[in-house]
């Protein structure tokens, strides 16, 4: 039974030996009933059909990304308490009716229960718990943020590509000496490769402290805004791995992209002379 | 020379390093200019579909729209309202869940929806409406969605069975025979939703033959009527039941169904200013750091602190500001590109979109992006501004 038409609560006289009762801790705030009170639940808010419960427990109703925004104002009871409360009297099939049967399949990739369901039971429908790719709201989020992230990444490549090219100017005289000296193209653009590669890294490192320092901030700003246990934000080891790897082979290119022009000059040109 | 004219011949002067910083600062003011336009973007474009239906009044039974409960005595109701002298036309509407049957295919859970009029809110693509002939001449005559036709090959003059699969009622219904007669789109279906539609009568047989009320009334105002007198006399013909207009709708949606990206939205267009202030305040900096002795040679020669720090300043809205105008093709391309990404998500209406223009956002970008130039360029300026002449010069020779 999954839901009731209208759910109205309000703490009541103690009847004799009323059954069980969860109630979420939203609902439990809003109610204002604690562990042991006795409420009424009915169908709807003049009280019809209503019967007494206990509360034996609040519970946390378990997170739901696509409910985040809703108020969880729930109560779980017995499946008998809760046809004796919803079904309808005029109707004795209605003690009969549940709206949804939850079924483990032997093999889980059974591809013909659901249509045989289906066939056999007109006026069912039989549809996989588990979300499909196409239905799945959460890889479309994934394919936006992952998109974001690659606009971010362009921007950030096109700053450190600036300040390597502000480093290489700066350092044009020193180049200039060096290749003098006989150190070849080769490593000097090795050696900017690898400070471009150390800044890169370095900077990744420090994002990725930033975003696990300021992950609980942003958790606890965001649980309390919408008042859930969801976790909004969390640095995994595959995130921290993947934005390294994806900096520092940009940072190696940034350094060699702006030291080229400067390393492919003539020794003289690089002297203005 | 003016500040300008100095800030100009720098950027110049360094070409590679200011293309690279307008790159920068464009890709960055796109995204920000793209998470201005989520911001508002669904908002907008829900509330531009809600106008484009013709109706500016909804009334229901419970509070909000997503869940529905028939309202009793619909009809009559519906009769009341017409009677309103602000009121130009009513519409009552019964969507349910049912399960559709053709020949040789399996079965496949649809919204069937009522109508009360045969010609709104949707868009013949194929076939005939509701009210041509054709249809009048059927017991149960539907229109169905493009992805419905195509899960079923189905064609103006096709059979398919209906069963009504009303939630809480715990008998089944039987099958209604029903023929296509139309192929249609509608305003708030979504990209891949089964859909058909039917007229009132059709959908009372489906359900039983009995008396099936509308749970959704809509109701199109007269032109020029005053705002919210059509509402209030709803609501005194029928207290028990809720009546809201179309802002109240946009009101709630905006409360509870656009959080998530109202939030992100805020998130990342702060992230990008604090980048974008750091863009440009680093590569302002080091800029700096590298010409402090152009700096003192300037001020040696009388060129007072105002100027070189408006010419500093300049430096900053030349970056920013051909970056932030750069940032607007670019984000708009961006934004066709984000829009159709986010469009995959289930339960998005197929006219309905996630980035939406407004000259309010363009005006917070400009805004954003004038007050980002403005601070990137206030340490620069406090650097220059303490510069010892004298000292800086006697390094630069001895260097």
């Amino acid at each position: 039974m999954a839901a009731l038409a209208a759910l109205a609560m309000a703490p009541a006289a103690l009847a004799a030996d009323p059954p069980s009762i969860l109630v979420s801790r939203q609902l439990a705030a809003r109610a204002r009933v604690a562990v042991g009170d006795v409420v009424t639940l009915a169908v709807d808010a003049g009280g019809a059909r209503g019967r007494q419960f206990r509360v034996t427990g609040i519970y946390e109703p378990t997170p739901d990304p696509m409910r985040f925004t809703a108020d969880r104002l729930e109560a779980r009871l017995h499946l008998p308490d809760a046809i004796d409360i919803a079904a309808d009297p005029a109707d004795p099939a209605s003690r009969e009716a549940v709206s949804a049967l939850n079924v483990k399949l032997a093999d889980a990739r059974d591809a013909r229960f659901a249509p045989d369901l289906m066939a056999r039971a007109p006026g069912v429908v039989a549809r996989p718990t588990a979300r499909s790719a196409t239905d799945d709201p959460f890889v479309v989020l994934d394919r936006f943020h992952v998109a974001i992230s690659i606009v971010t990444m362009v921007a950030g490549t096109a700053f450190l590509l600036a300040l390597m090219v502000i480093r290489a100017e700066e350092r044009r005289e020193t180049v200039g000496v060096l290749r003098l000296v006989g150190i070849s193209r080769r490593t000097l653009l090795a050696s900017v490769a690898i400070e471009g590669l150390v800044v890169a890294a370095l900077g990744a490192a420090f994002g990725i402290l930033l975003a696990y320092g300021s992950e609980g901030v942003v958790n606890r700003v965001f649980q309390a805004r919408y008042d859930t246990a969801l976790v909004f934000v969390r640095v995994t080891p595959s995130i921290a791995v993947r934005a390294i790897v994806v900096a520092a082979p940009l940072g190696v290119l940034a350094g060699i992209g702006a030291s080229w022009t400067l390393l492919r000059r003539d020794v003289l040109a690089i002297f203005h002379r | 020379m003016t500040s300008f004219a100095l800030a100009w011949r720098t950027a110049r002067r360094y070409r590679a390093r200011t293309l690279l910083a307008i790159t920068g600062v464009a890709v960055i003011g796109a995204l920000l200019f793209d998470m201005l336009l989520l911001s508002r973007g669904l908002l907008l474009s829900f509330a531009d579909l809600l106008h484009s239906s013709g109706f500016d009044i909804r009334v229901v039974s419970t509070e909000g729209l997503a869940a529905r409960l028939p309202i009793s005595g619909s009809v009559r109701l519906a009769e009341d309202i017409r009677q309103l002298p602000d009121v130009e036309h009513v519409l009552m509407i019964r969507i349910e869940p049912a399960t559709v049957r053709a020949a040789g295919q399996s079965p496949r859970g649809i919204s069937l929806i009522g109508s009360s009029d045969a010609e709104q809110s949707w868009r013949i693509v194929q076939g005939s409406a509701l009210g041509s002939p054709a249809a009048v001449a059927e017991a149960c005559p539907v229109l169905v969605t493009r992805p419905l036709a195509a899960a079923f090959s189905l064609r103006p003059g096709s059979a398919l069975s209906i069963n009504v699969r009303p939630p809480g009622v715990a008998s089944a219904l039987p099958a209604v025979d029903c023929r296509v007669v139309g192929v249609a789109e509608f305003a708030f279906a979504q990209i891949d939703e089964l859909t058909a539609v039917t007229t009132l009568e059709a959908f009372q047989r489906a359900m039983g033959g009995g008396a099936a009320d509308a749970d959704l009334v809509l109701v199109t105002s007269k032109p020029g009527a005053p705002p919210g007198r059509a509402i209030a006399a709803i609501a005194r013909l029928r207290p028990d039941l809720r009546v809201y207009s179309n802002e109240d709708v946009v009101a709630q949606f905006n409360r509870n169904g656009f959080a998530y990206f109202r939030q992100i939205s805020l998130v990342l267009s702060s992230l990008t200013m604090v980048f974008a202030f750091l863009l440009v305040a680093t590569l302002l900096t080091v800029s700096i750091n590298q010409r402090l002795g152009e700096i003192a040679a300037l001020r040696a020669l009388g060129i007072g602190r105002p100027r070189i720090a408006a010419m500093l300043l300049w430096e900053s809205v030349l970056l920013v500001g051909a970056g932030g105008l750069l940032a607007l093709p670019i984000g708009e391309a961006l934004a066709l590109v984000l829009d159709r990404i986010l469009r995959q998500m289930p339960g998005i209406p197929e006219r309905m979109h996630f980035f939406v223009f407004e000259p309010r956002a363009l005006a917070i970008h400009l805004t954003l992006l004038a007050v980002t130039a403005a601070t990137a360029a206030a340490y620069p300026v406090w650097l220059t501004a303490r510069l010892p002449i004298a000292e800086t010069l006697r390094r630069e020779v001895l260097g």
